[in-house]
């Protein structure tokens, strides 16, 4: 799992200010959801491509950093990357290169170009939106966009509460290192290691169950009942955020209609590589 | 064990959503009547310190690293996979929408493997186990076997999927998880002895449900 305390850092870029992050907090969220949707139920590689084309424009317009959202996105492969890596070898298909035992199949290989570039257009949308949408808004979108209220009560308050834990974790590693202590040397028994770390995550939960109470009184103390609700700022989105959302929609619906009928025309890029 | 956007086909993402939209249900509804108006601040916070202790990566012999996922712990703590359930939900919702670490469009799966199976294996092993070889063996042998058992789930998904076949999924995840297991076996017993030596009220099997 990525590091926790890069939600920091996530947070200050997207308090930034640019078209992007301008933008109504429900409306990145949907349009985010919607490229997501249309990059999983492609089957050929045009769309995902032409969509990736699209959202590094986006990056730019975000004023966000190539550089740093390409990290990002290498961080995040390793778990979809292992399984994608495993595809060429045991899809059965056409075998177009063979060493002993090992082979490569046409089919296999094709679809695991697939799910990775189903894989980097998702991440990129979501970096893009995680990179322009503080942890707030992306909440009180889901609030306005009528999640259940427990739900989204939930959400808003362990948000807020996020931070806290970030510091938290970073003042007990500060510590920790302070004393030279590491998860990762060799010069102390591997148990006893273990054990620290279990004590420091069972330090970790009953901080956050007592602060989870404290919260609660202090809540209770300011008139919070079963039957409160969360206050939204009534905030509408404006044109140029339906002019964002539409211009979405409107490429997505082009490149369908192109691959609906030029599919032949387009080559390797127009195929059907899907075996699901 | 995140399964990520792309991986598994739309219809069956939906088939996981209505799962877990119906675990919410429930959920919310054993929230109200357990924890009443103390639910929310309580299941949000302990949210946010379980975001951080899924965080904190443990080197595990034979050369990888693992963290602790707490589904099962969270479930024997308050004796209900539904607390569980509401936690795992909003800390992997965010997950994936800040981190990218596991799909929007696979959150059903993702929560139904960690949460409500992870969460109900661990609670029902651990009561199953209780009486007969004691609290804190049972809560090892329950985290251990919720690892086990949810990446058995998603090894399993994944195949329904047709994204890796039964024969070399199966295997391979559940050999990477009877050691990732092992951690989670390890670090639930010791925060839940050091909950009953600090905290006994929190523990429900204090409260004379167990």
């Amino acid at each position: 799992m990525p590091d926790i305390t890069q939600i920091v850092r996530f947070d200050d870029l997207a308090s930034k200010d640019s078209p992007i992050h301008n933008l109504e907090g429900r409306i990145k969220l949907i349009s985010t959801i919607f490229i997501i949707l249309v990059c999983v139920v492609s089957k050929e590689l045009f769309i995902p491509i032409i969509l990736e084309i699209f959202l590094l424009i986006i990056l730019k317009r975000a004023k966000l950093s190539y550089i740093d959202s390409f990290k990002r996105l290498l961080m995040l492969l390793p778990f979809g990357g292992a399984i994608i890596i495993f595809q060429p070898f045991i899809q059965p298909g056409n075998i177009i290169w063979s060493y002993s035992w090992l082979h490569v199949t046409d089919v296999g290989l094709n679809w695991a170009i697939l799910l990775l570039v189903r894989m980097i257009v998702s991440l990129t949308a979501i970096i893009i939106y995680s990179s322009t949408t503080p942890l707030q808004e992306m909440a009180s979108s889901f609030r306005k966009l009528k999640m259940p209220r427990d739900l989204a009560m939930i959400l808003s308050i362990m948000v807020r509460f996020l931070f806290l834990f970030v510091d938290e974790l970073a003042a007990i590693r500060k510590s920790q290192k302070s004393r030279n202590f590491s998860i990762h040397s060799k010069n102390t028994p591997y148990k006893w290691r273990v054990k620290q770390v279990g004590y420091t995550i069972g330090m970790m939960f009953l901080k956050a169950y007592e602060q989870g109470e404290r919260v609660h009184k202090s809540m209770v103390s300011r008139g919070f009942s079963d039957a409160s609700e969360m206050f939204d700022e009534k905030k509408s989105p404006e044109k140029s955020d339906y002019a964002y959302l539409v211009t979405i929609i409107i490429i997505v619906i082009i490149l369908e209609i192109i691959i609906f009928n030029y599919s032949g025309q387009l080559g390797y890029f127009g195929q059907n590589f899907a075996i699901n | 064990m995140h399964i990520p956007d792309g991986f598994i086909p739309i219809a069956q993402c939906l088939v996981y959503y209505v799962i877990l939209i119906v675990a919410l249900y429930f959920s919310v509804k054993w929230a109200r009547s357990n924890l009443d108006e103390k639910r929310i601040p309580l299941l949000a916070v302990l949210a946010a310190g379980i975001f951080a202790i899924m965080s904190m990566n443990m080197p595990i012999p034979f050369g990888t690293s693992g963290h602790m996922v707490g589904g099962a712990l969270v479930a024997i703590v308050f004796l209900a996979p539904e607390a569980a359930v509401l936690v795992f939900t909003v800390v992997l919702l965010i997950q994936a929408l800040i981190f990218g670490d596991g799909g929007i469009t696979a959150l059903g799966a993702n929560v139904l493997n960690m949460a409500i199976i992870g969460g109900s294996v661990g609670l029902f092993t651990f009561k199953g186990l209780n009486g007969a070889i004691g609290k804190y063996p049972a809560a090892g042998i329950a985290a251990w076997l919720a690892t086990v058992v949810a990446a058995f789930a998603c090894a399993i998904e994944m195949a329904i999927a047709g994204t890796f076949p039964m024969n070399i999924g199966i295997p391979s995840m559940i050999l990477y998880h009877v050691f990732i297991g092992i951690i989670e076996a390890v670090l639930t017993v010791i925060v839940l002895v050091a909950l009953d030596k600090f905290r006994p009220d929190l523990l429900a099997w204090n409260k004379g449900d167990a």
